[in-house]
């Protein structure tokens, strides 16, 4: 808490002394610097730097086109987003329809997004730039070399590559990702459903009752409370034995394989990559069927009497083995299955831990007599953990959204018995996303889905801080030494 | 939500482009049609994967017939019936100007805007197709063209009339007086030492019973369901259940998980399912000689005999109603659901007409599968419900399938039925 703060306080400190600078350039700059308030090109133009002072009037150029075609149209209708809703007439006699000029809520919320975007990063630049024109003004004055365009392209190709290398992935990132991710966080405050859909319908903004209303009384649904306690439980349950059985599954197998009596290490290693070969939906809608009730493994077990042992025992009342259809059969074999998918992954990144065990140690460690046993647990667990730590957390995250799955081994087969849940449109083996995906798929409830997006990422961002303090807490070199 | 990623995305994208291109006007503004110059008309369709060459046909003869009013082209797209409604909502001014969808989106496509009323057009297909819409509507049967109105606006073409289901059987086991009645199909499928598969937990099969006795379903504007199923009409809800619960606990009845009916039929435990158009080859190769269809039979309620009744759907022909060159969409629709296309639907690809001159064609009575269609047809009703509909029938037809619902135990019938309808008629958030 107290680093956030310290983080927060030390970026306003840097905004206030470049703010500062902006002031003096302003109070002691030469004419030129101050005509770049206006046009941003006249201090390079000053001091011969004509390539960048034509780049950067075209700079500006582009924002204040884009501003004035784009911008002030649909800025001032952010508020509202937008107050004029779509008509129509069928014109018969040139078989055409007529629209009137109408406003599109979802255009209005993502133009005005890009707009306030643009706009800001623009103003970075723009006052980066006054204070970059006082700077070549004092250069000019003290006499220093300034760079010229072919120089400045050879710095930006050599010493200062990186700069030319990550521009792109830095692009790419906020138009793929910061753009989507902050109209969704938007749409979360509107009232964008199937009732209010763009071009036809106009949406505007609720505030926070969206929020209100799914933790509210009843919720989303009448028995929402009932459903969202069972469902972040199962999540829960299934996120840490999915992330466990997988983890601890592969170490062993991957130890196992490195045994010193063990042959063909890389047969058997090959054999559990092409496991992982196959496409995991693949293999997760073959094992589907092969678990159907009528599935192959239900005619096998039938025919060898397992169906009918269970019978017996009572563990089950039908004529088949529910493995897919039944809670608690189908959480079991949820787990199986994932470990299945799963293990050779983990199998893969433990055999790189394991063959860079520090030999020193488990040498010492045998010359003082351990046990192989005590060495697996004293010396080689701790340096595993310490090593794929980080990876355990992102694990944990992922199967807390892990869609796949249980999506491709559930849907269409699982059928709820418990009413209180169907009523939710839930199923005891659903996780939150897959829940959140039957929620808002029929519904097209954009802002709901909005909204418990937001909240899953909230659950998914407080286990991580809290397995991560967990895992970092301490002193990790002392713990496998 | 990753619908929305994408199409978020490509918002952005577009908004960049838009950066490169504004100020390029739209200046081509449409023609009127009497100016004496020929229209140039394009149109984009949609349509089901294995109907392309088909539809493909279809358009090339429209285009021919229209050829003297306007230069038409029609672009043709793969988009399955089942998730028109999806791609169409997501983006509407992006979707086809004519695509094809079931029935039961009808309500969702009207209320989110995206259907251009027929009945604006009726100048139109005057003018061009020589008919009004009263005569469109008088060609199909009743239920498509009430399936396809809304408010007393007619928003689609009827198409297709199959889409319900009704009993297929093996006449080599059963004979066509045992498959009048339930008790006495599956008394010979006990018989033979098979069994009699349907469908229970959907609620598009499971409300065949509780509509065989009165009961309704209905949508309202804003999604809700209206059901009644707990009340009474011709017979109680309880006695509804009991009579589901004396058939599925038969031991010649067997319940098949949705769309598993092919999969039992191939395996040899069936003698009889419930099941409709789309399993009819399924059927055809696993009952062999002994294929037959029909409808379904009557069961028992209170003691009395009652029709089974079944859920039938339509499938229709919609207009975009942000198409461009709406006039010309609507002809288009109009043609390719007119008698003669019709006709050829069902040539070409098997599938029941709605069209009523096509139905009586001898050629459908002469094919097992429409005939029991159009035998169904006289029990069927249009089902209409919201999105809260689905989850709480399945699971009380899950529950009367594996037994936990005891037919002796009319309270706890009550309150699972009181607990289902409080699910189904919830309100939608």
């Amino acid at each position: 808490m107290n680093k956030f703060l310290s983080g927060i306080t030390s970026l306003f400190s840097r905004i206030k002394r470049y703010l500062g600078k902006f002031g003096t350039a302003l109070a002691k700059g030469d004419l030129f610097v101050r005509l770049s308030l206006i046009w941003m090109g006249a201090g390079y133009c000053r001091r011969k730097q004509y390539v960048k002072s034509i780049i950067i009037t075209l700079l500006e150029a582009a924002v204040v086109l884009f501003s004035v075609t784009i911008g002030f149209q649909y800025i001032p209708k952010f508020g509202t987003l937008g107050t004029v809703r779509q008509e129509s007439i069928f014109n018969p006699m040139t078989m055409k329809k007529e629209f009137n000029d109408y406003d599109n809520s979802f255009m209005i919320l993502l133009y005005s997004l890009v707009s306030i975007l643009i706009w800001l990063i623009f103003l970075i630049i723009y006052v980066r730039n006054i204070v970059r024109q006082y700077e070549l003004q004092k250069m000019e004055e003290r006499g220093e070399h300034i760079n010229s365009f072919k120089e400045d392209r050879k710095l930006y190709l050599g010493e200062k590559f990186y700069v030319t290398l990550l521009s792109l992935p830095v692009l790419g990132i906020f138009l793929f990702i910061v753009i989507p991710l902050l109209a969704m966080v938007l749409i979360a405050f509107t009232n964008y459903d199937s009732r209010h859909m763009p071009p036809t319908e106009l949406f505007t903004w609720v505030g926070l009752e969206n929020f209100i209303s799914l933790f509210s009384s009843g919720g989303l649904t009448i028995t929402f409370g009932y459903a969202f306690v069972r469902v972040l439980a199962w999540t829960l349950i299934w996120a840490v034995f999915a992330t466990f059985t997988n983890y601890i599954g592969g170490i062993l197998l991957a130890s196992l394989i490195n045994h010193k009596r063990v042959v063909g290490k890389k047969f058997w290693r090959t054999m559990f990559v092409i496991a992982i070969a196959v496409p995991q939906f693949v293999s997760l809608l073959l094992l589907k069927y092969f678990f159907a009730d009528g599935g192959i493994v239900n005619t096998i077990c039938s025919d060898i009497g397992i169906t009918e042992f269970l019978r017996n025992i009572g563990l089950i009342n039908t004529s088949y083995i529910p493995f897919l259809t039944a809670p608690g059969w189908a959480h079991v074999m949820l787990i199986l299955i994932n470990i299945w998918v799963g293990v050779p992954y983990q199998m893969l990144i433990a055999t790189g831990v394991l063959m860079n065990l520090p030999t020193d140690q488990i040498e010492s460690a045998r010359i003082d007599g351990a046990t192989p046993r005590q060495i697996f647990r004293h010396i080689t667990m701790p340096y595993v953990l310490f090593i794929t730590g980080p990876a355990l957390v992102t694990d944990f995250v992922r199967n807390i959204n892990n869609f796949n799955v249980i999506y491709l081994l559930t849907s269409g087969v699982y059928v709820t018995a418990d009413q209180a849940l169907a009523n939710s449109q839930a199923k005891e083996v659903d996780l939150l996303i897959t829940w959140l995906f039957t929620l808002t798929r029929d519904y097209y409830n954009y802002k709901m889905a909005a909204v418990i997006g937001i909240v899953v990422f909230a659950i998914s961002a407080v286990c991580t801080v809290i397995v991560f303090r967990r895992l970092t807490q301490g002193d990790r070199e002392e713990a496998y030494q | 939500m990753k619908k929305k990623v994408v199409s978020i995305v490509l918002c952005a994208a577009m908004c960049v482009g838009m950066l490169a291109g504004c100020g390029k006007g739209n200046e081509e503004s449409g023609k009127s049609a009497d100016s004496g110059e020929k229209q140039k008309v394009s149109l984009t369709m949609w349509g089901q994967e294995n109907d392309q060459t088909m539809l493909q046909d279809m358009i090339d003869k429209f285009v021919k017939t229209y050829s003297d009013y306007a230069d038409i082209t029609v672009e043709l797209g793969v988009q399955s019936d089942s998730g028109a409604r999806d791609r169409i909502l997501t983006d509407q001014e992006a979707a086809a100007d004519v695509f094809s969808f079931p029935s039961d989106r009808l309500q969702d496509l009207v209320s989110a805007g995206a259907l251009q009323s027929v009945d604006d057009m009726d100048e139109v297909l005057q003018q061009y197709a020589g008919k009004t819409v009263a005569d469109v509507k008088e060609a199909n049967v009743e239920g498509s063209v009430e399936a396809a109105t809304y408010d007393d606006t007619l928003y689609a073409f009827p198409m297709t009339a199959d889409n319900g289901y009704f009993l297929y059987y093996n006449k080599n086991v059963i004979s066509e007086d045992q498959v009048k009645s339930w008790s006495s199909l599956l008394e010979a499928a006990q018989a033979a030492g098979q069994k009699v598969g349907m469908t229970l937990s959907s609620g598009w099969y499971n409300a065949s019973f509780f509509y065989s006795a009165g009961f309704t379903t209905s949508q309202n504007e804003d999604g809700t369901t209206n059901i009644d199923w707990n009340g009474t009409a011709d017979y109680s809800g309880v006695e509804v259940t009991q009579a589901m619960l004396d058939i599925a606990s038969n031991p010649g009845f067997m319940a098949l998980s949705e769309g598993d009916a092919a999969n039992q039929m191939a395996s040899g435990n069936l003698c009889a399912a419930v099941s409709g158009t789309w399993d009819s080859v399924a059927a055809q190769e696993a009952f062999g000689d002994g294929f037959a269809a029909t409808k379904l039979p009557t069961f028992k309620i209170a003691g009395n005999d009652v029709q089974h009744k079944a859920v039938i759907g339509y499938k229709l022909i919609g207009v975009n109603a942000h198409s461009e060159n709406a006039g010309w969409a609507a002809l288009l629709a109009d043609f390719i659901t007119n008698e003669d296309q019709q006709k050829t639907r069902f040539e070409v690809r098997n599938v029941g007409p709605s069209n009523k001159v096509v139905l009586a064609d001898p050629m459908i009575e002469e094919d097992i599968t429409a005939s029991a269609v159009v035998e169904q047809s006289e029990f069927a009703v249009p089902q209409n419900v919201g999105s809260n509909f689905w989850a709480p029938t399945q699971t009380f037809g899950e529950m009367v399938a594996k037994g936990e619902l005891k037919a002796d135990d009319t309270a706890g019938i009550q309150s699972a039925l009181d607990t289902m309808v409080a699910g189904v008629e919830a309100p939608v958030e």
